[in-house]
């Protein structure tokens, strides 16, 4: 009895994976908007970069190239 | 509920689920590929719907851009020149617009007017039959109707090489 609850909840949440969809590259039109990119003001972050490697005599790895549209 | 007849409503269910998650992953249109047929309204209200196979025979390029794509609006007032240079040799160009509303495509048009054939498919039917790759992703489509290029992306210097494609293309038929 056990055994079989076990497997229910297992099957159940397998099923669940369906609700999983993938975003398709022509449906990615609102990660594309201004307002969904991380850095707001491109000139500003440059700013607040340089300051931080000036500071912690360290640089990269705070951004990820593209705009969510799969261009690049 | 017995606990069989339990038994075989969770595997009737594992299989829906399965089937489910199987459903995305289809087969891309690749190069060598037959081209599937598509049939999409104008995304200019006055103009008619755009039929691929209409245009057997001729050399079509087919591009999937948005007006969110900022590489697909590089490439679009290119395309526009090799369609010029290269209409009377018969080569036509579709260029399918995915703006979901399309009138986010049509205000593009409005500040760069391109003269080839624009259809509209904002629900993505003919890009989910292409399984399109990227944006944007574009098809060379030889007179017989195979695919002979796919190109994802567009970065400075592709032009060249799509316009080789299809100078070739061209010359062959």
């Amino acid at each position: 009895m056990q055994n079989a609850r076990l497997a229910g909840i297992l099957l159940l949440t397998i099923s669940l994976l369906s609700a999983c969809a993938e975003v398709r590259p022509w449906q990615r039109g609102n990660f594309a908007k201004p307002e969904m990119q991380w850095q707001a003001d491109t000139l500003e972050s440059a700013l607040n970069d340089h300051i931080f490697f000036s500071k912690e005599a360290s640089s990269g790895g705070n951004s990820a190239a593209g705009g969510g549209c799969g261009c690049n | 509920m017995t606990i069989k007849q339990r038994g075989h409503a969770l595997a009737a269910l594992t299989i829906s689920a399965l089937c489910f998650t199987l459903s995305n992953s289809v087969y891309a249109v690749e190069e060598g590929d037959e081209a599937p047929d598509f049939t999409l309204p104008s995304i200019h209200a006055d103009q008619a719907a755009v039929s691929l196979s209409a245009l057997r025979g001729k050399t079509v390029y087919v591009d999937f851009w948005a007006s969110w794509c900022a590489p697909c609006l590089k490439s679009l007032p290119l395309y526009n020149e090799m369609y010029h240079k290269y209409k009377d040799q018969g080569l036509e160009i579709i260029a399918v617009s995915v703006d979901n509303p399309i009138e986010d495509g049509q205000d593009f048009l409005i500040d760069t007017p391109l003269d080839f054939l624009i259809p509209a498919d904002p629900e993505g039917d003919v890009a989910e039959l292409f399984q399109v790759f990227g944006m944007p992703t574009s098809y060379l489509i030889e007179p017989d109707g195979t695919v002979s290029l796919v190109h994802i992306g567009f970065r400075n210097g592709d032009i060249d090489m799509i316009e080789a494609a299809i100078q070739k293309s061209l010359a062959t038929h």
